[in-house]
């Protein structure tokens, strides 16, 4: 146990809205460079668990760490700043900026963020945008979308959105990744190109990912990791092969609506 | 009155629209850079104009400091303002802000000690004392207009100099603020306009951020009270009326929300409906007398601000895929 | 005590009427999404239209009273056919309407401004007239404005709690998608909640009238803040809170005065009153009285 480099902690965390508590009791942890998939029926609670995670929610009660430091009840922002990044289910593109802008507007460490310093030292402001500039244009070709860099994200696809917040995301240079359902809409082959380059960033950069994921077949391939929820808390965990053979994941997804694709994919039985 | 040949006349029309430039400015940067409905901006106005007024009456203070600390009490309670109600939903932040601007008028009618009360400033301290920032506005006027006169002669007139002055101010002001509204700082501001939620995963202090808007439009809101002080030498609190407000809107809206050019043109245009409405002497115009007048341009003022909402939202310069509000 | 006593009295008086103006704005607001700006000078309205029908016309009070009523209703029918139907269409949102509202409110008043000046006017009643009961005093017009404004406000009430057409009100300003699936008819309803509102705001403004004794153009506006307070003091959409924040709000502003509370707030800051008032509230719940917190 020991042995074990641990990035994200998530211990106890109970949330609930009314009277409906979508995250019940949800403990697990996130290990450094790892990629991690966390699954489960429909309105188990993954994008709730998100929402607390990042910062959005305060948990009912629980606690959460990163590197080892409480960060629950932190605002988003700072959490951001330490390193943890989320992209949203429901995608938040900036359509009345360019998708340029959207990259750009991620971007850390720029000092003319601050009013001052857009006056003061116009230099330092401008040697920064140039520097950002260029790595956002690398993020956008890797996911197809540097033709449309000046374009209004407004007219980007559901799909391309998806991929610009994934982009977007990148952009604030995370240790932590939290992806809500990256592929939904996408292209399955830059779907594939997608998951090649967070192996390629976890490989170079150290990146960790925790990653939403429906398709199953994403999520045996890609993750060495695999979290099950169910009614808001955490029934599995373990590496995929013994997930997949986990009774109590078959009988969650049993009970969910889409029973029978569910269980056949979770049982390994999907074409692959 | 031949008010329409006249260049006094026309000087003085462009001194008013030049003060509502730059407090129009204040309310783009509020509600069209970052979507934050104050419905209370004439407070800002009042707050600048009265505590220069009453610091150099009452304390003697000269008028450039007394009119730097004017500012800087402005944007305090910009951000006084600001750290209950940033937090709201739109709608409530309009109405919440339009009670703060009424709270302020209230104050200065009442409390008649500090403000000199319902007469205005010429109550503040017996006749003698009450126009003394006035006295060294004028100095300082007539030294802008030795200036001026060696570059167009008789023409420099008081209202020309005056016309002068204020102008530079309102351009000075909408080159610095379209500086900062394409740099970075401006860029994180949109994003919060656009989506707050977005803009606080990508790791952006959403509400210092609108309040750095909040008291940047309060520090131009009060350069506005200055000149309007100056300007009318007299103030009351009736100057301040919630719809000193209504009228940037229409000004904001008119010119481009999140244009800084549609602001001086915004300006100009209202500043040609009052002029033309209270001296055209056209039928059917001349068949009204001048209280009536008044009324009629308000209305037309409504007339403007409903079909403007309806068909162009995006005002003159504004491009409708950055509509503000839809 | 006795002051305490026709403070609450007179605090009944000012927040009934805040209370019958409340109601058809939160109606408005809940069901329409739309924040009238105007609604005050609808109250305005009714109170020009009745002077003329009582003083100019030789009619009595509640004739002229009845006529305010029609009248407003109309106007505000006419405005949700000519203008606020189109903007719906549109596409327009809660802010661009709201926008609209004060373009709307710049209009009335002026027109009002127009036809009937800026004089104070009067009602052709008995102003001397003066009711004792125990310790307590009220003028002819407070005793009206109670027995009209609660005589209203129990009808209005008994409405929206027991017809079809009250309870589909209701439902629509909680939640459209829930009434649309229990069939209600949403046009019908609309024009109902536009007559509604602007027939209460025709009677709230000739009570207001009444009680005022002298009126000018302005009145309505005066009025507007305080009953936008009792709106979101008693929840956006609710009109039986927005009832109790109306009565809340009209109490706390008189009781305000009470010499016993460190010598009363002058009464010239009763509206000042009202706008703390609102503006605590929402510090302490942002999201208003019976909203839900704001969600991701
Ligand atoms: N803001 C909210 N208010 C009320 N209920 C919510 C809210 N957000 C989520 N829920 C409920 O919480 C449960 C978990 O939702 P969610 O976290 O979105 O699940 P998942 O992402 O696993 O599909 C669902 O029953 C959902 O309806
Ligand atoms: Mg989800």
């Amino acid at each position: 146990m020991s042995e074990r480099d641990v990035i994200l902690e998530v211990e106890d965390v109970h949330k609930s809205f009314g009277g409906l508590a979508a995250v019940a009791g949800a403990t697990f942890d996130v290990e450094r460079s790892s990629i991690t998939a966390l699954i489960g029926p429909n309105g188990a609670g993954k994008t709730t668990l998100f929402h607390v995670v990042s910062g959005f929610y305060k948990p009912d009660h629980g606690a959460v760490r990163l590197d080892g430091e409480r960060i629950d009840g932190s605002p988003t922002h700072r959490i951001v700043r330490r390193g943890l990044v989320r992209t949203f289910q429901l995608t938040k593109a900036l359509t009345r900026m360019s998708v340029l802008d959207n990259m750009l507007v991620a971007a850390p460490a720029q000092p003319g963020e601050r009013m001052w310093r857009v006056f003061a030292t116009p230099g330092a402001v401008k040697r920064r945008e140039e520097e950002v500039h260029e790595r956002a244009l690398e993020l956008l070709s890797l996911v197809g979308l540097e033709r449309l860099a000046d374009d209004y994200a407004a007219v980007l696809s559901g799909g391309q959105r998806k991929l610009l917040e994934f982009a977007r995301a990148l952009m604030t240079e995370p240790s932590l990744v939290m992806l809500d359902e990256p592929m939904a809409g996408v292209n399955p082959s830059l779907g594939v190109e997608l998951l090649e380059h967070m192996r390629e960033l976890q490989r170079e950069r150290g990146t960790t990912f925790l990653l939403i994921e429906h398709d199953i077949d994403v999520v045996m391939t890609v993750s060495e990791r695999v979290v099950v929820m169910s009614s808001g808390a955490v029934i599995a965990d373990g590496p995929p092969d013994d997930v997949r053979r986990n009774e109590a994941v078959i009988d969650a997804y049993l009970g969910s609506p889409h029973a029978h694709e569910e269980v056949h994919e979770i049982a390994g039985e999907s074409s692959s | 009155m031949t008010g329409l040949a006249n260049v006094q006349f026309w000087a003085f029309v462009g001194v008013v629209a030049g003060i509502f430039t730059i407090f129009s400015l204040g309310l783009q940067v509020q509600f069209g850079f970052a979507g934050l409905l104050n419905f209370g901006h004439v407070a800002f106005m009042a707050i600048g104009a009265y505590t220069m007024a009453i610091l150099v009456v009452k304390t003697g203070l000269s008028l450039w400091i007394a009119s730097l600390i004017a500012i800087a009490v402005s944007m305090g309670f910009g951000l006084l303002l600001g750290l209950p109600t940033l937090r709201l939903r739109a709608d409530y932040l309009a109405i919440t802000t339009i009670a703060f601007g009424e709270i302020v008028r209230y104050l200065a009618l009442n409390e008649q000690e500090l403000t000199g009360g319902p007469q205005g400033t010429i109550n503040l301290e017996g006749a003698g004392a009450a126009a003394r920032y006035n006295d060294e506005w004028l100095d300082f006027q007539r030294t802008v207009q030795g200036w001026l006169e060696v570059l167009l002669g008789d023409n420099a007139t008081r209202d020309v100099t005056m016309l002068v002055i204020v102008w530079t101010v309102a351009l000075v002001a909408i080159v610095l603020l379209q500086i900062l509204v394409r740099s970075p700082w401006g860029r994180v501001l949109r994003s919060i306009r656009e989506d707050e939620d977005a803009a606080s995963a990508l790791g952006k202090n959403v509400f210092s951020y609108r309040l750095q808007a909040l008291a940047l439009g309060a520090a131009l809101g009060a350069v506005a009270g200055l000149f309007f002080a100056f300007q009318f030498s007299f103030f009351s609190p009736n100057d301040f009326e919630p719809l000193t407000t209504f009228f940037a809107y229409v000004i904001v809206i008119l010119g481009g929300t999140a244009k800084n050019w549609g602001v001086p043109l915004g300006a100009l245009i209202f500043g040609f409906i009052f002029a033309g409405t209270r001296f055209l002497d056209v039928w059917p115009l001349n068949t009204f007398d001048s209280a009536e007048r008044a009324y009629l341009r308000l209305i037309i003022v409504g007339l403007i601000l409903i079909g403007l909402m309806a068909f162009r939202p995006q005002g003159i310069l504004g491009k409708r895929e950055e509509l503000v509000v839809e | 005590m006795t002051e305490l006593l026709q403070l609450v009295v007179n605090g009944l008086v000012t927040g009934s009427i805040i209370a019958i103006a409340a109601i058809g704005l939160s109606l408005v607001y809940g069901i329409l999404k739309i924040v009238n700006f105007a609604h005050g000078d609808y109250l305005t309205l009714g109170a020009f239209v009745a002077f003329t029908v009582n003083v100019t016309w030789g009619f009595g009070m509640a004739g002229a009273a009845l006529a305010a009523i029609v009248a407003v209703a109309l106007v505000g029918f006419g405005l949700e056919r000519g203008l606020w139907r189109p903007l719906r269409r549109r596409g327009s949102g809660l802010i661009g309407l709201f926008i609209v509202s004060i373009g709307l409110a710049l209009v009335l008043r002026n027109v009002i401004l127009l036809v009937w000046g800026a004089r104070p006017r009067r009602y052709d009643v008995d102003v001397f007239q003066v009711y004792e009961l125990g310790p307590i005093r009220l003028s002819q017009s407070q005793l009206v404005v109670i027995v009209v404004a609660s005589t209203a406000i129990t009808l209005v009430g008994l409405m929206l709690a027991r017809t079809r057409l009250g309870k589909g009100m209701r439902a629509l300003a909680d939640n459209r998608q829930l009434a649309a699936a229990t069939g209600i008819d949403a046009d019908r309803i609309t024009t109902y909640t536009w007559l509604l509102a602007a027939g209460l705001a025709g009677l709230g403004g000739v009570l207001q009238g009444l009680l005022q004794n002298a009126f000018t153009p302005s009145m309505g506006f005066t009025l507007l803040l305080p009953i936008f307070a009792a709106v979101i003091l008693g929840g956006v959409g609710s009109a039986y809170g927005a009832l109790v924040g109306g009565l809340v709000l009209g109490l706390v502003m008189e009781v305000s005065t009470w010499s016993a509370l460190a010598g009363g707030i002058p009464s010239v800051y009763k509206p000042v009153v009202a706008f703390a008032v609102l503006i605590g509230v929402l510090v302490l719940r942002p999201q208003g009285v019976l909203g839900r917190a704001r969600t991701v």
